[in-house]
C-alpha cells in the first residue's frame, strides 16, 4: 500500500466521525494551545522587561540605600545610609565615571490651576547622560545650573503635556512645594523605567534640591563604569562597606546597607525568570500532552474494536499487517497534528487578544509569538500521536482476518 | 470435474482442527479435492459442517493443521503472512454474506478498495478498472451513491464488483444470498453465473439448494468430510435429502 493511500485512508478514518475526532483532540488542543499562549505572553513580557532594563546602559549601575532583602522595611532600615561623604569618596574611584546623585523633593507641583504630583528629582547634568535623556524642547540641566543653584526646571514629557497642553512651557514658572522654578526645557519621552513612568517627572538642579530639602543623605546615585563593569562594581561595594564599617570577610550582601543594581544583574534575574517560565510551560505541556495522549490511545483502542470487521475486510482484500498498522498509526498522528494546529491557532489568537487588552495598561507590551514554542509543541504533539497510537495500531495489525471478519 | 482445464486448487489429505484451552476440536478430515480453472463449484452442507472453514482455507484466510494445499501447483504451507496477503490481493477475492462494505463510503470507493493493496496495478488505472467492474454488475448509475443508500441486492452486487476488480483467479462467495430476498438472491447468482461464463472460477459456499443450483459442480460436506462431489445436480440433491433423513 502506498504512503499516499495510507494517509488518505487515515484522513477518511478521522473525518468520517468528525465530532468524536474533535473531542479526542481536545487534550492536545488545550496542551498545545496553552503552551503557545503562555510562551507568547512570556515573550511579550520579556520584551516589556527588557525595555525597562535597556534604559540603563550595559555599564550603568545604580546604588540605592537600604538592605538587599526585607522589602520596604529593608529600605527604610537604611534609607539615609548614602551620604555626601560617600559621594565624595566614590568620585575619587577611577573605575567609575559620571556619578549622578539624586535627591527627591516631595510636595505638590502646580502651574496656575493645574496641579499634580509628578516625581521631582534633584539631579545634575550627569544624570541625563547616564539615562540617555535628551531634550524635546529647550535644554536639559547643565553643569553650571547646579553650581549656580538656579531655580529652574526641566519637565518630563508627560508632565509638560499635562500642565501646559499645547502651550510652549519654556520660560513659564511652575511651583513645587513652596518654591517657584522657571521651565527651561522638556525631556524627550522615555516610557517607563523599572515599571515607573519616567515621563511624569520634574528635574531641578541637584544643589537646589539639597538646599530646599536640607537633606543630608542621597536617595540614590547613578554612575557608569569607565572600563570593566565588574571592577567598578567591586570597587564601589568595597568602598561603601569600608566606609559603613560592614564586615566583608564573608562577602555577605545581606549585611550591606546599600544595594547596587545594574542592567547586567537585571538581565541575570530575567534569565532565571525565563528559565523558570520555560520549565513551567514544559511541565504544563508534558502533563497536557500526556492526558491528551491517553485520550487518543483510549479512543484509538475503541476505534480498533469498533472497526474490527473493517480490519478483517481489509486483510481479506490483501492488506498486510504493516498496512493496517500504518493506517491506524497515521490516524493517531493525524489527530494530534490537526489538534496541534488547532491548538496553535487558538493559542496565537488568544495571545493576540490578550496583547490588545494588556496594551491599554502596558504600552510597551507587544504581541509576540515564540516560534520555538510553536515548532516544539507541534512536534511534541506528533510524537504523542506516535507514542500513544502505536499500541492500538499494533493491536489492529495483529488481528487475524477470519476472527476480525466474524467479530460482532 | 472438468479434466481438460488446468488444476487451480488441489487439496491432499487436508485436516483442520481448532484448539481452545488445550481442547482440540477437529473440523475437517482428510479432504481431497481438485478444482480446475473456470469451474463454478458450490460447497454445500448444513450449519457446522465445516464448509465455511474449507472456504477460508482455500481463500488463504485461515491455515490448516495437516495435509497439503497446492495453489496453481505450488505448495502453500511455506507462505508467510506477507505472501498470504499478497495472494489475497492478487489471486483470490471474496463475496461475504454480510456484504462487508465500508460505511459512509461511495460505491466506487468500495470497489476501488482492493486496488489499494494490489502491488502491480498502477494508480492511474484504479478509477477506470473500478468503473468497469461497477458497470459489469449494472450499477454504473449508482457509482457515487453511499452504500447506505443501496438495497441489499445492490450492496451484494457492489461486493461482487469489488471481488472482480482485481481480475482474480478465483472468487469465493460465502452465502452470498443469505441476507437477500429471493428476487435479489437470483439477481446476485445470475451476476456470478455471468462472471463464470466469462471465465472466472467461482467457489460458492451455501446451504440453500436454490443457490447451489447455479453452480456446475456441487461438493457436499458433512461433519468435516466430503460426502459427495458431482456435476449431476439431481444426484447430489437426492443424496443430500437422503443424508438429511
Amino acid at each position: 500500500m502506498r504512503l499516499s493511500d495510507i494517509s488518505h485512508a487515515a484522513f477518511k478514518g478521522v473525518t468520517v466521525n468528525a465530532m468524536r475526532s474533535l473531542l479526542t483532540m481536545l487534550g492536545i488542543i488545550i496542551g498545545v494551545g496553552s503552551v503557545v499562549l503562555m510562551s507568547s505572553v512570556g515573550e511579550s513580557m520579556e520584551g516589556v522587561i527588557l525595555g525597562q532594563i535597556s534604559s540603563l546602559g550595559p555599564k550603568s549601575m545604580v546604588i540605592f540605600p537600604g538592605k538587599q532583602e526585607g522589602g520596604a522595611q529593608g529600605v527604610m532600615a537604611g534609607f539615609d545610609s548614602l551620604t555626601f561623604e560617600d559621594l565624595r569618596e566614590l568620585e575619587q574611584l577611577k573605575s567609575i565615571d559620571k556619578l549622578a546623585p539624586v535627591i527627591f523633593i516631595t510636595g505638590r507641583t502646580s502651574y496656575g490651576r493645574e496641579e499634580g504630583t509628578p516625581q521631582v528629582f534633584g539631579v545634575d547634568d550627569n544624570f541625563f547622560k547616564n539615562q540617555n535623556i535628551s531634550a524635546r524642547e529647550g535644554r536639559l540641566l547643565e553643569k553650571d545650573d547646579s553650581d549656580g543653584g538656579k531655580a529652574i526646571a526641566v519637565l518630563g514629557s508627560d508632565t509638560a503635556d499635562k500642565f501646559f497642553g499645547s502651550i510652549n512651557p519654556i520660560g513659564k514658572r511652575i511651583k513645587v512645594g513652596n518654591n517657584h522654578y522657571t521651565v527651561v526645557g522638556v525631556a524627550k519621552a522615555l516610557g517607563s523605567q523599572f515599571f515607573q513612568n519616567a515621563d511624569e517627572r520634574v528635574y531641578v538642579p541637584f544643589s537646589v534640591a539639597r538646599t530646599v530639602t536640607g537633606q543630608k543623605y542621597l536617595n540614590y546615585i547613578t554612575m557608569v563604569a569607565t572600563d570593566s563593569f565588574d571592577l567598578a562594581f567591586d570597587d564601589v561595594r568595597s568602598l561603601l562597606r569600608r566606609r559603613h564599617g560592614i564586615d566583608t570577610s564573608l562577602n555577605d550582601e545581606k549585611k550591606d546597607d546599600f544595594v547596587v543594581r545594574s542592567s547586567a544583574q537585571a538581565n541575570e534575574i530575567l534569565g532565571s525568570v525565563s528559565l523558570g517560565l520555560t520549565l513551567f510551560i514544559t511541565t504544563i505541556a508534558a502533563i497536557s500532552l500526556l492526558v491528551g495522549g491517553i485520550g487518543i490511545m483510549n479512543i484509538m483502542l475503541v476505534s480498533v474494536t469498533e472497526r474490527t470487521q473493517e480490519i478483517g475486510l481489509r486483510k481479506a482484500l490483501g492488506a498486510k499487517g504493516r498496512d493496517v498498522l500504518l493506517q491506524f498509526l497515521f490516524e493517531a498522528i493525524l489527530l494530534t497534528m490537526i489538534g496541534g494546529v488547532i491548538g496553535q491557532i487558538l493559542g496565537i489568537g488568544l495571545a493576540f487578544v490578550i496583547a490588545l487588552i494588556v496594551k491599554n495598561f502596558l504600552a510597551k507590551y507587544v504581541f509576540a509569538i515564540s516560534l520555538n514554542a510553536v515548532v516544539v509543541s507541534f512536534f511534541m504533539a506528533v510524537a504523542t500521536g506516535i507514542a500513544f497510537g502505536i499500541s492500538p495500531a499494533r493491536k489492529a495489525a495483529a488481528l487475524h482476518p477470519i476472527e476480525a471478519l466474524r467479530y460482532e | 470435474m472438468t479434466k481438460s482445464l488446468p488444476v487451480l486448487i488441489e487439496l491432499q489429505d487436508l485436516c483442520k482442527s481448532y484448539m481452545n484451552d488445550d481442547v482440540v476440536t477437529p473440523v475437517l478430515y482428510d479432504i481431497n479435492l481438485q478444482i480446475a480453472k473456470g469451474e463454478f463449484v458450490a460447497i454445500m452442507g448444513p450449519s457446522g459442517s465445516g464448509k465455511s472453514t474449507l472456504m477460508h482455507i482455500l481463500g488463504f484466510l485461515d491455515g490448516y493443521t495437516s495435509g497439503r494445499y497446492l495453489f496453481q501447483g505450488q505448495f502453500t504451507n511455506t507462505f508467510d503472512d506477507n505472501e498470504l496477503a499478497r495472494i489475497r490481493a492478487t489471486r483470490v477475492s471474496f463475496v461475504f454474506q454480510a456484504f462487508n462494505l465500508l460505511a459512509r463510503t461511495t460505491v466506487l470507493e468500495n470497489v476501488m478498495l482492493p486496488l489499494l493493496y494490489h502491488p502491480s496495478i498502477p494508480v492511474s488505472e484504479r478509477v477506470s478498472l473500478s468503473e468497469k467492474a461497477v458497470k459489469t454488475v449494472g450499477l454504473q448509475d449508482r457509482s457515487s451513491y453511499l452504500t447506505s443508500q443501496l438495497s441489499g441486492g445492490q450492496k451484494q452486487r457492489v461486493a461482487i464488483a469489488r471481488a472482480l476488480v482485481t481480475n482474480p483467479d478465483v472468487i469465493f462467495a460465502d452465502e452470498p444470498t443469505g441476507n437477500l430476498d429471493s428476487a435479489s438472491g437470483v439477481a446476485v447468482m445470475q451476476a456470478l453465473q455471468k462472471l463464470n461464463d466469462e471465465g472466472h472460477t467461482i467457489i460458492l459456499v451455501t446451504h440453500e439448494r436454490t443457490t447451489a443450483e447455479h453452480a456446475k459442480r456441487i461438493i457436499h460436506i458433512r461433519d468435516g468430510r466430503i460426502v459427495s462431489d458431482s456435476t449431476d445436480f439431481k444426484r447430489v440433491i437426492a443424496g443430500e435429502t437422503k443424508n438429511l433423513k
